[in-house]
């Protein structure tokens, strides 16, 4: 009865102590005796650390480094959680750019600006925007850029050679791009995109005045209603109407198929998309594709890493971090390392004097296509955060959605956006 | 028995029994609780830390209940668990019936086959319904195309390929036929485990009165596994109208296009960690809590009516 | 009687076909288990078994701690289901034989965690296993999971359907003990229910990935759900290892139904009321 209740829950204690027991032999290390640094980051700038770590070792030898890797969305999650408890924090805090906005605002990270990290001397050396997008409204700087997303064209040469389409139709305007695409689906029957978002995307980010953001000015004034908003509509109308777009989401087995198989005539993404249509979404398209900066210069970037420092560990910790973060972000040798190894676009700038960036690519058909890339880097504007951002990308979504599937006025569809916008602004 | 063991008295004896449950529930099931309580009434973005929460009164329930979204993903939520609910029981309760008498040997496979559901991972179950579902490539509609192309009854079935995920309309019908699937089998390991308790010897009695399979099934079986569909349906009640695994991988985490596919539960998500609104996230969550709770309890009475002799209380 | 017959074959064709629905998707993630990402990425996708499966396998052991992973998720699904079945079992009993004060409130406000959504208690549950210092210990992931609602709403329910009070009333006037009551009276009649709740204990709990995520710091320490993720990547996922290291955490789930379905559903409780 009751004793043998006892037995098990002795049992149960043994078995807790049991793995225990049994991974502090298996591991025990040696006792490491200087400091050690913890990284949080996700794949692949995990890798990118570790990489770093010999290289890191020559100069602080006695400094360890640890990495904690998780998913992505998982990472950010449990960033989130630290930070709101100050408890568990890493020394060095990776972040994609999708949230620094937020985390900046937060105001739990280190302001690399201070005297006693300097980042004023060293902003020059990185890419303008990224350096912006790291800057909050009162000029802290949160973060320092690791690697960028130069937003390109990637196109068919021979979808277009069949149709008849140059290069330079395709990027001198928007209108030509779509007409291109006209011309394409005529001749061939490839889709000119993927999606009309994309095109949208990029549309509504050309024309933003400085301090602006996407969606809502610096007063948290909604701005759906202004033109660059009411063109990509329009386009994307036009996009649709001719049917021109594959509609199929990113990442799907649709899209993927799509290279495949030559029904898709052009994407715009990263350049880094390039890598991965070699490596596994196309390589039996090696040579067909060639890389070219967006339609009507629509500079935008797509994706990109930071490092930063919270607030919540103790003053050597900080130091230390730096330490690694300027080894990471300022040593031409590791950005170059991270741009071979894992297609990371490097996001100081005088690495872009390397011969890396001369060389051929061979998926691309010997194309010098990080000249372009680099070129793309240099324009990109930075654009505000606004903390509502991400809801009001989803419901500008829904209407374009709307205007393109049911039909609806795109004034109409504006004005519904900037109503539900607007009462959410001030939140 | 040993004689020296100290006896529990009776009337101590249900929180001897409650202890470890209870103190566990304290500590881990009840402070999340009043934590989110509290954080429904604050302004707070949880990167800045815990001393940056600032009150707010009521507004963030006000908030709640004039927001579009809000009450569009309740109706969605409510819509997908009648849709999948309703359709589990029906179709457990006869088949665990089915299963109990018909399969002897097999009974074990038989239960696990539409068992396998419940435990196939989330990852595989994304990538298998988006493969199956696919617009040009799916295996559905090519299915559904061979069905269109066959004489006569060929007319029925949709001429053109459909679009089943990104098209708001067809969303939500994949999604309840997912939990459907998923959650049928769990439903009849329940009632097939309430089956076991039933003697024998009541079901040959009525046979000798003269009583068909159908009229035994009517006046013993379902009375007596009241219990259970009680417990069932509840079950179904609760994890229905928070509903949240299937339809957020099924949309990539984003709800579908015009947030059709957008449970109450991914909305609260959202608002929480992707609009880094947690007051209002908390907000929701207790007032959806109150709905629920309103709903259960309904549900307990509408069971309770004519209570089972065998019911404590 | 013909049309019984017949209706009798029409149902077995119905279930068979139902079983087939139900294990299609089952079947094609062991299918793609042994398949790499750009075959699995094509349409149509592959119906029968491939030749990537140890390829898949390198690519998990290259990223993550796999087996170690596979390890601490039985550790805590086995530790987390003993629990839960003692201390829900127990509780249940209480609940569903017993008159005592605060029982109805008592019993609706653990109802009441049922309804709020679990990742909302994300942040406390953080700060509450950070002042016990159970960070990245395994035991801050079966310890809070035994009192677990769904547990105790199960056992309340089949103890007051199933067991009569009169037996336990005899039992008492014949002088048996409380703990005696429930351990030779209570605990036999359980079967099914603790088979029940056991099996779908050890899955939530093998399935879990907020817990471990919460918890949880080094890639050593994680159970299988929360390790699987880190084969995802926005642009990058390892599909063909995702759907390997998937299908082989399903198989345990499947052995344990195996074993568990014979305790369910084992033959019949005859006699229970004598």
């Amino acid at each position: 009865m009751q004793g043998t209740i006892q037995w098990r829950r002795a049992l149960c204690r043994v078995a807790q102590q049991l793995p225990c027991i049994l991974l502090a032999a298996l591991l025990s290390p040696a006792a490491h005796a200087g400091p050690t640094l913890t990284v949080a980051a996700f794949p692949a700038v995990d890798e990118i650390v570790r990489a770093a770590m010999p290289e890191w070792k020559k100069i602080h030898p006695d400094v360890e480094i640890k990495v904690v890797s998780r998913q992505i969305v998982d990472h950010h999650s449990a960033m989130t959680t630290a930070l709101s408890t100050s408890s568990h924090l890493p020394d060095v805090m990776t972040l994609e750019v999708g949230y620094l906005g937020r985390f900046a605002q937060g105001g739990g990270l280190e302001d690399l600006g201070a005297p006693q990290y300097g980042m004023h001397n060293y902003q020059a050396l990185y890419v303008p925007y990224a350096i912006a997008q790291a800057t909050s409204k009162n000029g802290a700087i949160s973060a320092a850029p690791s690697d960028i997303g130069p937003g390109t064209l990637l196109y068919r040469t021979d979808l277009l050679a069949r149709s008849g389409v140059t290069e330079a139709e395709l990027n001198a305007s928007w209108d030509s791009f779509v007409d291109a695409g006209i011309k394409i689906k005529q001749a061939t029957g490839a889709y000119l995109v993927s999606h009309v978002q994309d095109i949208k995307e990029i549309v509504i980010r050309t024309g933003v005045r400085p301090g602006e953001g996407l969606y809502f000015d610096a007063q948290s004034h909604v701005l759906v209603k202004s033109p660059r908003f009411v063109r990509a509509f329009q386009l994307a109308k036009k996009v649709r109407q001719y049917k021109l777009d594959a509609r199929s989401t990113q990442w799907s087995t649709e899209w993927s198929e799509s290279f495949k198989r030559g029904t898709l005539a052009t994407q715009m993404s990263g350049a880094w998309l390039a890598g991965h249509l070699e490596n596994w979404l196309a390589p039996n398209t090696a040579g067909l594709w060639r890389a070219t900066q967006l339609p009507e210069h629509g500079w935008a970037g797509f994706g990109g890493t930071f490092f930063a420092i919270p607030k919540g560990i103790p003053a050597q910790q900080k130091q230390l971090a730096w330490e690694l973060i300027k080894f990471l972000t300022q040593n031409p040798k590791m950005q170059l390392a991270a741009f071979k190894d894992q297609n990371a676009f490097p996001a100081l700038l005088s690495t872009y004097n390397d011969p890396f960036f001369d060389q051929p690519i061979a998926f691309l058909g010997g194309q010098q296509a990080r000249l372009i890339w680099r070129e793309a880097a240099g324009h990109i504007q930075a654009v505000a955060v606004h903390k509502q951002d991400k809801f009001a990308e989803e419901v500008v979504n829904t209407e374009l959605d709307k205007v393109l599937d049911q039909g609806k006025d795109i004034n109409a569809a504006l004005d519904d956006a900037y109503r539900l916008l607007e009462k959410r602004a001030l939140r | 028995m040993k004689s020296t063991r100290l006896r529990i008295p009776m009337r101590a004896a249900p929180y001897v029994f409650l202890l470890p449950f209870l103190g566990l529930f304290f500590i881990f099931g009840l402070f999340p609780m009043l934590f989110s309580l509290f954080l429904s009434f604050q302004s707070w973005e949880p990167t800045a830390g815990l001393g940056s929460m600032q009150y707010v009164g009521w507004s963030n329930f006000t908030f709640a209940m004039s927001d579009e979204w809000f009450w569009k993903s309740f109706k969605n939520t409510l819509w997908l668990t009648l849709a999948s609910g309703i359709p589990q029981h029906l179709l457990a309760i006869p088949l665990a019936c089915f299963i109990h008498t018909a399969f002897v040997r097999l009974r074990n496979l038989a239960v696990g086959v539409y068992f396998v559901p419940y435990i196939t991972s989330t990852v595989a179950i994304a990538i298998m319904f988006g493969s199956l579902f696919s617009t040009d490539y799916g295996l559905i509609n090519q299915g559904l195309q061979q069905l269109a192309k066959l004489p006569l009854i060929g007319a029925i079935f949709p001429q053109q390929n459909i679009d089943w995920i990104n098209n708001p309309d067809h969303l939500k019908p994949v999604i309840a036929m997912i939990v459907f699937w998923r959650y049928v089998g769990f439903n009849i390991v329940l009632y097939l485990a309430a089956l076991q308790t039933i003697p024998e010897d009541i079901y040959e009695a009525a046979t000798m009165d003269g009583a068909s399979r159908l009229q035994q099934f009517f006046h013993i079986t379902l009375p007596s596994l009241r219990p259970m569909i009680y417990f069932g349906v509840t079950l179904t009640l609760i994890g229905g109208l928070q509903l949240f695994e299937e339809p957020f991988i099924l949309t990539n985490g984003n709800g579908g296009s015009d947030q059709a596919g957008m449970t109450s539960a991914i909305y609260l998500y959202r608002m929480a960690f992707d609009f880094n609104d947690f007051g209002a996230a908390s907000a929701m969550s207790w007032i959806l809590f109150v709905i629920i709770a309103a709903l259960t309890y309904l549900t307990n009475r509408a069971f309770r009516e004519r209570s089972n002799v065998k019911e404590a209380d | 009687m013909k049309t019984n017959q017949i209706t009798r074959y029409l149902v077995y064709v119905l279930v068979a076909a139902g079983a087939v629905v139900m294990l299609t998707p089952f079947y094609f993630m062991f299918v793609f288990a042994t398949h790499s990402r750009t075959d699995i990425f094509s349409l149509p996708p592959p119906l029968f078994f491939g030749k990537d499966f140890l390829l898949n396998l390198k690519i998990i052991e290259d990223h993550i701690p796999f087996w170690r992973n596979l390890g601490w998720s039985l550790y805590v699904a086995l530790l987390s289901t003993l629990l839960t079945l003692i201390f829900c079992s127990m509780g249940g009993y209480a609940f569903a034989m017993f008159r005592f004060r605060g029982k109805n409130l008592l019993f609706s406000l653990v109802m009441g965690t049922m309804l709020l959504p679990s990742f909302m208690n994300m942040i406390p549950t953080f700060m509450i296993m950070d002042a016990l210092g159970w960070i990245d210990q395994p035991r801050a992931l079966y310890i809070p999971g035994a009192a677990s609602a769904f547990g105790i709403f199960l056992m309340r329910q089949f103890i007051s359907s199933s067991i009569p009070k009169d037996l336990i009333e005899a039992a008492r006037m014949d002088g048996c003990s409380e703990t005696g009551i429930y351990w030779r009276i209570v605990l036999p009649l359980l079967k099914p229910a603790m088979g029940t709740l056991g099996l779908i204990t050890f899955i939530a709990s093998w399935n879990n990935f907020i817990g471990p995520l919460i918890v949880m710091r080094s890639a050593e320490m994680a159970t299988l759900p929360l390790a699987l993720r880190n084969l995802q990547s926005p642009v990058n996922t390892e599909w063909g290892a995702l759907m390997t290291g998937s299908a082989i955490a399903t198989i345990p789930l499947l052995i344990l139904f195996l074993i568990s379905s014979r305790q369910l559903i084992s033959g019949l409780t005859t006699g229970a009321v004598k």
